[in-house]
């Protein structure tokens, strides 16, 4: 366990070497919330969402969770082409310590970026109860792990940053246009009308989908918004995927190279 | 001042382009997610709205994802000038036997341009998307793009001139990007903007984005929403190249002088 910490240590470090980047991904998200949604909200049919804005604010906190975990990968990236890596294995750490501990410490940078979208939430929207906000916590959290997994995979399969970065654009565009993030479930439906099924499909499993309809469940009044454990099931089978993914091609990796 | 000097400079820049393979493979798939999945939805979702201003809403969007993906090619010339003067190409360039002047307006005009040679394809998709109603008004709208490209590619060289860090520059870029999208007609009509927050549409007036956004759907007829006259637009653009282009060449001219980016 302490040599897990240790790399958690290092990972947060590394997070606020960043702080002008992290700054300004907030600057972004808080942009989107403030001016794209406040302005949507006048736009969007009442029958389909009835405030833009307070639908929108859960999604938020999921594109900010989902971009702090993801800078991970960007990091493990540059290590892998740098050969920082040589310096990781002289450490007295097993390599699965090493891995296991850099996919805990994506998801854990992921949750302190996060929190004051979390609580810009709890703020415009209402406060959960304790038992609901462990939840949520426990949920963000899950998901957080899952990304942070999904990002290392990508980051030590590819050869050059600019292939990192095309393939993060790929899986970020999938992951979110294909979830309710920015829309209700219910209007992506469109998408089968036009030939793209397997998309909708896609949507309703989406860890995405299932972790901003969580956090709606409770901060919403809104019938439409129910909380069901197949929501955290899905996050959680999500989440052991990709870390153990993680885990087992960065070890892999390092013990190739 | 020699054309055939600018032009190399121009042909550079061109060139240096290609560089960001990745990068723009990236914007592509951004573009068609933007237009396939993005548009798609939301046009269902804000259908009711965009009639009461006598507008498909995916057609209004199709034009403004255009614009914005323009924009910020146009802004990747900020990234290669940090580059060079991380890497030390500035030394070598002023050795080479082209005026400073001849220098700094031919990456301008390198930077609009390949801008626009990259979007090209995608403007092909979007007129198939949208239709020509009317090829001169099309004209006139693409030749205001071009004022648009270069102007967006001296505010990128005024800002990156302007700062000494590649990573303050990376943020502010992200911030201005944040800001100058969505205070701008390029995914809403104005009228929303003004009901939802009048400061919002106040701003948006003066956005070099909406002025490229309006004309662009004037050109290809998608024109129930304009927030402007045509004469209005190209006269916004104008200044707006026009004061970005000289003063973003006024400003690289004076920073070149004694090793001022280092």
């Amino acid at each position: 366990m302490k040599a897990i910490i240790h790399i958690i240590e290092y990972d947060f470090r590394n997070f606020f070497r960043y702080r002008w980047f992290v700054i300004g991904l907030i600057a972004m998200n808080l942009a989107d919330l403030f001016i794209s949604a406040v302005v949507f909200t006048q736009m969007a049919s009442a029958s389909i969402v009835v405030n833009y804005f307070q639908f929108f604010a859960p999604g938020l906190a999921v594109v900010g969770l989902f971009a702090s975990a993801f800078m991970i990968g960007r990091e493990i990236n540059m290590e892998v082409r740098r050969e920082i890596h040589h310096y990781l294995l002289s450490l007295p750490m097993t390599r699965t310590e090493l891995a296991v501990g850099r996919v805990l410490a994506g998801g854990m940078r992921g949750m302190l970026y996060m929190t004051p979208l979390l609580i810009t939430n709890f703020i415009v929207l209402r406060f959960p109860t304790l038992p609901q906000l462990l939840l949520i916590l426990l949920t963000l959290l899950l998901l957080a792990i899952g990304i942070s997994g999904v990002s290392i995979s990508i980051a030590v399969s590819t050869t050059s940053f600019e292939k990192f970065v095309t393939a993060r654009g790929v899986v970020y565009y999938m992951l979110f246009f294909c979830s309710s993030v920015f829309y209700p479930l219910s209007v992506i439906q469109v998408l089968g009308a036009k030939g793209l099924g397997p998309l909708v499909t896609f949507a309703k499993v989406n860890p995405l989908t299932n972790g901003s309809d969580l956090i709606r469940s409770f901060l919403l009044d809104s019938p439409e918004y129910v909380f069901s454990p197949l929501m955290l099931l899905n996050v959680a089978v999500f989440s052991g995927i990709f870390a153990f993914l993680a885990i087992f091609t960065y070890a892999k990796i390092l013990q190739r190279q | 001042m020699g054309l055939r000097e600018l032009w190399l400079v121009v042909e550079r820049d061109l060139r240096m382009f290609i560089q960001y393979k990745f990068l723009l493979i990236m914007r592509g798939i951004w573009f068609v997610a933007q237009v396939a999945l993005f548009g798609l939805v939301v046009n269902k979702m804000v259908e009711d709205a965009a009639t009461k201003v006598g507008i498909s809403y995916f057609n209004y969007y199709v034009a403004g994802v255009t614009i914005i993906t323009l924009y910020s090619t146009s802004m990747f010339i900020g990234y290669d000038i940090f580059e060079e003067a991380e890497h030390g190409v500035f030394e070598y360039l002023l050795t080479l036997p082209v005026s400073r002047r001849e220098l700094v307006l031919g990456r301008s005009i390198g930077g609009g341009l390949r801008s626009f040679i990259y979007v090209g394809p995608l403007l092909v998709v979007v007129l198939f998307i949208l239709g020509i109603s009317y090829p001169l008004y099309l004209i006139i709208a693409l030749a205001s793009l071009f004022l648009f490209a270069f102007g967006v590619s001296g505010m990128s060289i005024t800002i990156a001139v302007a700062m000494k860090s590649g990573d303050k520059y990376d943020i502010l870029i992200g911030v201005l990007d944040a800001l100058i999208v969505r205070l701008s007609t390029t995914m809403y009509p104005a009228l929303y903007m003004q009901r939802a927050m009048p400061v919002y549409a106040a701003i948006a007036n003066f956005n070099p984005l909406t002025y490229a956004a309006d004309l662009f759907r004037w050109g290809t007829g998608v024109e129930g929403a304009l927030q402007f006259s045509p004469l209005m637009g190209v006269l916004g653009l104008f200044i707006f190249f026009f004061a970005f282009t000289f003063v973003g060449v006024a400003f690289y001219e004076r920073r070149l002088e004694g090793g001022g980016w280092q």
